[in-house]
């Protein structure tokens, strides 16, 4: 079992660094940190959503007071008519409002006694403001969705929605952030492999029986165990700042694993295909910055153009953004998200294989 | 890339398993640079092979080739019988190589680094931990053995680097210029530590220093522009020069009408300080004191002096060999 000598050294070579191991260590801690100054906490500028219930039953005026009211993130005004509301939207006093329609309660009810649901909500929002629309989208939605306790209409399955009237703007954000800090291990992964090249070690050790898919593996283990490391701090700040996890963590965790997973084959491709460190790096930048915006790490992806959502979703990191948010967010089960599980493996594999290809040839002199 | 492979009918020449190197016509160009050109030497099994070369003379690629780092553009060689080009993962079993320049895990420790080359080699583990207790004290670097190498000196690493290339026990070992850039005094310490290998392993090394070679080496290879220039044990090569003799006299009161006469009578006379020195063909030692005296100088010491292994290779390749 070389490769474990192997990936233990090249742990050793990253932990006893202490500017790497700051770097990779203090990143994740920090950019959760600015995040979470900026997205969460008790002093978020809340967005102003009119109201308007014309079922004005008990369930629809409990679902004003006991849920719209109470996410920190909305401060709710009462219409009386819708006029008077658009008029408010159009002025930007609003940035959205929500017609409640007679016969939501009823089918609050409905819903309640396990029959099949069909509650519609009436949405008006200001288009010129996608990101904060998007969000109070979202908001009202899951919002909705825990109060009537129904099922998510995305899944097939039968799990229900946690009872959680608080979606925190963090919630939404979090799973971005945490695929972001993934995506930055691609110049990670690459910056120790083009260093082992760049000094001759790597040549050094191309005279020793030793064959690609060992060197891959003890890259690759060791770049794992810090990527575990940071998928870590990431959950546990995420948490800390707000992010409440509703799905199954192991499964947050695994789509994270398989994340990292893509990210570090990507970083070693890079690095093959490099002669040195300043080549990988810009290089990794140009391919990590746009892969962050393409996937909606930041903004979300439904707000884009459809041919940027297609090359975006070409890639592993929108699929890796869209099933963390339903697993954190919805508590998507694992079939809801095997889909993209099974494409996260296997952009994996495929990158791998490249990777291991590419060594191949280089061993060949 | 265009990659001639030779097969065994093909070998300008016969194919003998019992030597430890046998290069076939080995070739490397880069683009229009030939570095290495139709190179043949044959190395016995352990023998200590010498490189001598300047700077870009192709010594680092030949080195290069024969670890399976660099494939040939022509030609082969055997390492023990095996095909560089076909059975590298057999070759690369059976060798060890310190590179030109010291590549260490810089964050790990002498023992570290040496339980990794020997475990890169398949050494398997318990042995490996031992055999690197055992070297790093050889080596004497066993006060350091745990310290991390990145702040070790020039000469402590390049014991390192060559105790890594022995670590799995090797019976083919390359060293790429193993004392670059040393000091005199640590470099007198790795040739003795070198010259304790001397037939227990098949060494060929590589160098630029003449001492090196002649100190060290069973046979040396003059390599200049990718090919081999002369090959020999370095008293052939420099009985290859013997037809120039040099007589060297030391003295006072050398006037200046005394060194015009020695100077008409002698073809090739040199004056350095108070040092005359006389070279040509079949000299007379006791014709030229007799004659240096009856100028009037005073002689206080006159010898013959032996080619040298520089006088050689400046007759060979008709170039000064710079360090
Ligand atoms: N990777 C390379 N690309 C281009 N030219 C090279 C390369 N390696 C060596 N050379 C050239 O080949 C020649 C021989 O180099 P080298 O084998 O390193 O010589 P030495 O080790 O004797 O100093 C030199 O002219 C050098 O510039
Ligand atoms: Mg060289």
């Amino acid at each position: 079992m070389k490769f474990v000598s192997l990936a233990l050294r090249n742990f050793k070579e990253v932990y006893r660094d202490p500017l790497a191991l700051g770097f990779l260590l203090a990143f994740p801690l920090l950019f959760m940190l600015l995040f979470g100054a900026a997205m969460g906490g008790g002093s978020t500028p809340a967005y102003s959503v009119g109201v308007l219930d014309e079922d004005e039953t008990e369930l629809s005026s409990r679902f004003v007071t006991d849920v719209l009211e109470e996410i920190p993130t909305l401060k709710i005004a009462l219409f009386e008519n819708e006029v008077e509301a658009a008029n408010s939207l159009r002025d930007s006093n609003i940035r959205a409002f929500i017609k409640i329609p007679s016969g939501f309660g009823d089918e609050v009810a409905k819903s309640y006694q396990q029959q099949d649901p069909d509650i519609v909500l009436h949405v008006t929002y200001d288009e010129s403001d996608f990101v904060v629309s998007s969000q109070i989208l979202s908001t009202v939605n899951t919002a909705v969705r825990s109060f009537a306790q129904i099922h998510i209409p995305v899944t097939i399955n039968t799990s229900h929605i946690n009872v959680e009237t608080q979606v925190t703007q963090m919630d939404f954000v979090a799973p971005g952030i945490i695929i972001f800090g993934l995506l930055i291990m691609v110049p990670t992964a690459a910056r120790i492999m083009v260093k082992d090249k760049e000094k001759g070690y790597m040549a050094r050790m191309l005279t020793t029986p030793t064959r690609p898919w060992e060197f891959i593996t003890g890259y690759s283990l060791a770049l794992l165990v810090i990527a575990i490391v940071q998928i870590i701090i990431f959950i546990i700040l995420g948490v800390a700042f707000g992010m409440s996890i509703v799905g199954n963590i192991f499964l947050a965790f695994l789509i994270f694993f398989l994340t990292a997973l893509c990210s570090i084959g990507i970083g070693m491709v890079v690095a093959a295909l490099s002669k040195t460190e300043n080549q990988a790096e810009p290089l990794c930048w140009l391919i990590a910055m746009p892969l962050a915006v393409l996937s909606g790490v930041w903004f979300s992806q439904e707000m884009m153009p459809e041919y940027i959502q297609f090359i975006g979703n070409l890639f592993p990191f929108a699929h890796s953004v869209s099933a963390a948010r339903l697993v954190i967010i919805r508590g998507a089960d694992f079939s809801a998200v095997l889909d993209s599980i099974i494409f996260l493996a296997g952009w994996a594999a495929a990158v791998f294989t490249l990777g291991i290809v590419l060594f191949r040839q280089k061993m060949k002199g | 890339m265009w990659r001639h492979k030779l097969s065994e009918q093909e070998l300008n020449r016969e194919i003998d398993d019992s030597l430890a190197i046998q290069t076939f016509d080995l070739s490397r160009s880069f683009g229009p640079i030939r570095a290495v050109n139709d190179l043949n030497i044959d190395i016995s099994r352990g023998e200590l092979f010498a490189l001598l070369g300047p700077n870009g003379s192709g010594k680092t690629t030949t080195i290069n080739m024969l670890c399976c780092l660099l494939k040939p553009t022509r030609g082969t060689a055997h390492v023990l019988g095996f095909d560089i080009n076909r059975q590298s993962n057999s070759v690369k079993s059976l060798i060890g190589t310190s590179p030109q320049d010291t590549t260490l895990s810089e964050r790990l420790s002498p023992l570290e680094n040496l339980e990794l080359m020997a475990r890169l080699n398949n050494v398997a583990p318990d042995k490996a931990k031992k055999w690197s207790a055992g070297l790093v004290e050889v080596m004497g670097l066993g006060d350091r053995a745990k310290d991390q190498v990145g702040k070790f000196s020039g000469g402590m690493k390049r014991r390192l680097s060559i105790a890594m290339s022995l670590i799995s026990d090797p019976a083919v070992v390359f060293l790429d210029e193993p004392t670059l850039g040393l000091d005199p005094q640590a470099r007198r310490a790795l040739w003795d530590y070198i010259g304790n290998l001397k037939g227990e392993k098949t060494i060929l090394l590589t160098t630029h220093y003449m001492e090196e070679a002649d100190y060290l080496a069973d046979r040396v290879g003059i390599i200049d522009e990718g090919k081999i220039a002369a090959l020999g044990t370095s008293i052939d090569l420099k009985s290859m020069v013997i037809d120039k003799q040099i007589v060297v006299i030391n003295g006072w009161n050398i006037t200046i009408a005394a060194l015009g006469s020695i100077k008409s009578r002698y073809q090739d006379v040199k004056v350095n300080g108070g040092q005359v020195i006389i070279a040509g063909k079949n000299l007379d030692f006791k014709e030229i004191t007799d004659y240096v005296h009856s100028t009037g100088a005073i002689i206080r010491s006159a010898y013959f002096k032996e080619p040298s292994l520089e006088d050689a290779y400046l007759r060979i390749t008709g170039k000064e060999l710079k360090a």
